[in-house]
């Protein structure tokens, strides 16, 4: 009899673990995260029903930056002088065969870093750096910290005050030189730090240093000669020079962002072009993309990689193939925003939320939503106010019951 | 015929797009291959009929490569991009979609012995079987959420196995075959010629292997690449990595590494071609074991070096192995 219910139970443990694999469900969930022009505020929605998640209220307007991740959404208040974390809620969990979705709702994260004049904000493999130009010293904390409410920042400090960046790379720092003839023009090159700030070697020159990005392995600073390089060395980063082609026309890049699934970077270049790069190679690196009109905003589609998009002051939608190195279509979207006047003055921005395309329109208050696929417009999506930065977080994955 | 082969007879070569329509005899066939392993394998069936391009060269890591927009131009403008199927190439789904190509992408592991990647369970040994067919590339190789991709269940290293060499050469005249069918006796011919310089080498890996002695077959490398050797030859791999290059050992991982080397008593360690150096030479210097020099693993050397072909290459790592093994 025991051997009986031995099997029983064996019998019973097995359905119930058939059971509840066959309860697990595929789920999909994307959110925007959307700061306002003239409020302090940020503004969470559904990005698949379009519901009005939660309203954050900040201490300025934000230009705002997901993690790698997307568990967490930084709201950088320049004016301010304030970095506020926000939780996304939603988390992936990788299993192997399949990822796992977990989605809560999005919160403060309990984490803000103040000092003067935040200004770039870069993540490297979980950590964090925020630049605050006022003081010329980055303040550095991991994902990890932030999401557990802690503000375990540590300070690396540069010789003064810039418009400057630094870089958390691994057990290293990459910091901004400050231009010490002209305190006020931009930041002339590229230093490696130990952790506690102490220099590594000399200065990699980068004049004009403004933009950075990662794509893949690679992390690059855009220069008015080039592109710094920056991969992984024999114990320390290894940087070297890329410079603009002969070929191309007077400009440089001060926009940086790097492809995903695809290795590339795609920069400004004028006002009415955009660059692509292939960093791994010495000749035929850079090509050119005439746009046009002049550029608003542009970013990379992170699920179709052979896709980016840039919006122009025509109010237009361009779908940029970077493998052909075209424009492969566009799509009138909102009224023009001309570049002339100031640049921070209201104007579209562009994110991607799987299938489709999210491009804020201040003035009429609405966001234009485009199918990722069929690049034709698919509707609008009311939201108070002036919407502007705009961000994305989610993806697909399982749910189990029960659990 | 080995068993492999007879096997891939009756699977035959997947491909995942509809074949295209043969070229002119006139036009050589624009092959892409994946990575230098397949691109000599292609070199060898194909003859001066086909142009190959390589993704990944000589010692270069496929399990960490990140494709360039002017890979999916190539991809795109091929007539066969042969693959290796098992999920070694993480960035293949991604890059197949972004090049749009119309060409058949061949998985070359289709129908061979496939080893089950066991390293969640500890100690990164393969030693069990599964038959062919799982954890393909095509069914799981990337995961929904933003730029990740997760590994499969299943070793992809199959090359590591000379019975696994034929099938991949036989699929890749099949391949070639249905691209170009004018040239399939050609194809077919030079498969066969090559087919007996493999039979060849795997009579050499055997007696070289019978000569040692079978208390000190347990050596170290960096990755766990070579299990199909060791399921093949009887050659017994410990190493701190797992399947894929792209986790790092943590500590733990090595410190219970080191203890296993005590227990087993293991008789070289070896630096590979793709990975840092430095987890392994830190690992020979806490077990006093000497560095006896370094294996391919996951790629062919370059031109100059000692294993530009997959037959100097295999040749290069059973004679590195034996002779530090010996020489212990």
């Amino acid at each position: 009899m025991r051997t009986n219910w031995a099997s029983a139970t064996a019998i019973a443990l097995f359905l119930s673990l058939s059971t509840s694999a066959a309860h697990a469900e595929e789920v999909t969930a994307w959110r925007l995260f959307i700061s306002d022009h003239a409020d302090p505020k940020v503004t969470v929605v559904d990005a698949v029903d379009g519901e009005k998640l939660d309203t954050f209220h900040l201490k300025g307007p934000a230009s705002l930056h997901r993690s790698e991740s997307g568990r967490t959404v930084f709201a950088v208040q320049g004016a301010a002088g304030v970095v506020t974390g926000i939780a996304s809620g939603i988390s992936f969990e990788d299993h192997g065969e399949h990822g796992d979705i977990d989605v809560e709702a999005p919160k403060l994260a309990g984490v803000e870093i103040a000092g003067k004049k935040p200004s770039h904000f870069v993540e490297h493999d979980g950590d964090l750096a925020a630049f605050f130009d006022g003081e010329g010293v980055a303040r550095i904390i991991s994902e990890k910290a932030v999401l557990e409410g802690k503000s375990d920042f540590r300070e690396v400090k540069t010789d003064a005050p810039q418009h400057g960046v630094a870089v958390a790379y691994g057990s290293h720092v990459l910091l901004s030189e400050p231009n010490r003839e002209k305190p006020d023009e931009l930041p002339v090159g590229i230093r490696v730090a130990d952790e506690a700030g102490a220099p590594i070697g000399g200065i990699h020159a980068c004049p004009d240093l403004h933009g950075e990005a990662s794509s893949g392995n690679i992390l690059a600073f855009a220069c008015a000669t080039g592109l710094l390089v920056v991969t992984d060395g024999d114990g320390t980063p290894a940087i070297r020079h890329l410079p603009y082609a002969d070929s191309l026309p007077d400009g440089k890049t001060t926009t940086l962002i790097g492809g995903r699934g695809l290795q590339y970077f795609l920069g400004n270049y004028g006002a009415d072009k955009v660059v692509l790069i292939d960093p791994t190679v010495e000749s035929d690196a850079f090509r050119l993309i005439s746009l046009p009109t002049r550029r608003v905003h542009f970013v990379v589609d992170p699920v179709r990689a052979k896709f980016a998009y840039v919006f122009t002051e025509d109010g237009q939608l361009h779908q940029l193939d970077v493998v052909k190195g075209e424009i492969a279509n566009s799509l009138k979207l909102t009224d023009p925003y001309s570049m002339d006047g100031h640049w921070s003055e209201p104007r579209p921005r562009v994110a991607v939320a799987g299938d489709r395309i999210v491009v804020t329109d201040p003035l009429k208050g609405v966001l234009r939503l485009v199918d990722a696929t069929s690049f034709e417009k698919t509707g609008d999506m009311a939201v108070e106010g002036k919407p502007f930065n705009i961000v994305s977080v989610g993806g697909s994955g399982q749910t189990h019951e029960g659990e | 015929m080995s068993w492999t082969l007879k096997l891939a007879a009756v699977v035959g070569v997947i491909t995942s797009l509809p074949i295209i329509p043969s070229v002119a005899a006139a036009d050589n066939l624009k092959v892409v291959a994946s990575f230098s392993i397949i691109a000599d394998f292609a070199k060898n069936v194909g003859g001066d009929r086909v142009d190959i391009i390589t993704l990944v060269g000589p010692n270069g890591d496929a399990h960490v490569y990140e494709p360039k927009p002017a890979d999916a131009a190539t991809v795109g403008s091929a007539d066969v991009v042969l693959v290796n199927g098992l999920q070694f190439e993480g960035f293949l789904q991604r890059l197949v979609e972004a090049s749009a190509t119309k060409a058949p992408v061949v998985e070359l592991t289709k129908g061979g012995e496939v080893l089950r990647n066991i390293e969640e369970e500890g100690h990164h040994e393969q030693d069990k079987a599964a038959k062919g067919g799982e954890g393909h590339a095509a069914e799981a190789e990337e995961g929904r959420e933003e730029g990740h991709h997760h590994h499969g269940e299943s070793d992809p290293h199959a090359w590591q196995s000379v019975h696994n060499a034929e099938l991949y050469v036989k699929n890749i005249a099949d391949a070639f075959c249905a691209a170009d069918a004018a040239g399939c006796d050609t194809y077919r011919a030079n498969a066969q010629s090559y087919g007996r310089q493999l039979e060849g080498l795997e009579a050499g890996i055997k007696a070289a292997v019978a000569e040692i002695p079978e208390d000190k077959r347990t050596i170290i490398s960096s990755h766990d690449a070579f299990g199909y050797f060791e399921h093949e030859y009887g050659i017994k791999f410990l190493a701190p990595e797992g399947v894929s290059t792209e986790s790092e050992a943590s500590a733990s991982d090595v410190a219970a590494l080191i203890k296993q080397i005590r227990q087993d008593k293991a008789s070289a360690i070896f630096v590979e071609n793709v990975t840092n150096p430095r987890l392994i030479e830190q690992i020979a210097s806490e077990t006093g074991l000497k560095v006896g020099g370094e294996l391919y693993s996951d790629a062919l050397s370059d031109r100059n070096g000692p294993a530009a072909t997959y037959l100097e290459m295999m040749r290069h790592n059973i004679t590195t192995m034996k002779g530090a093994i010996l020489g212990s």
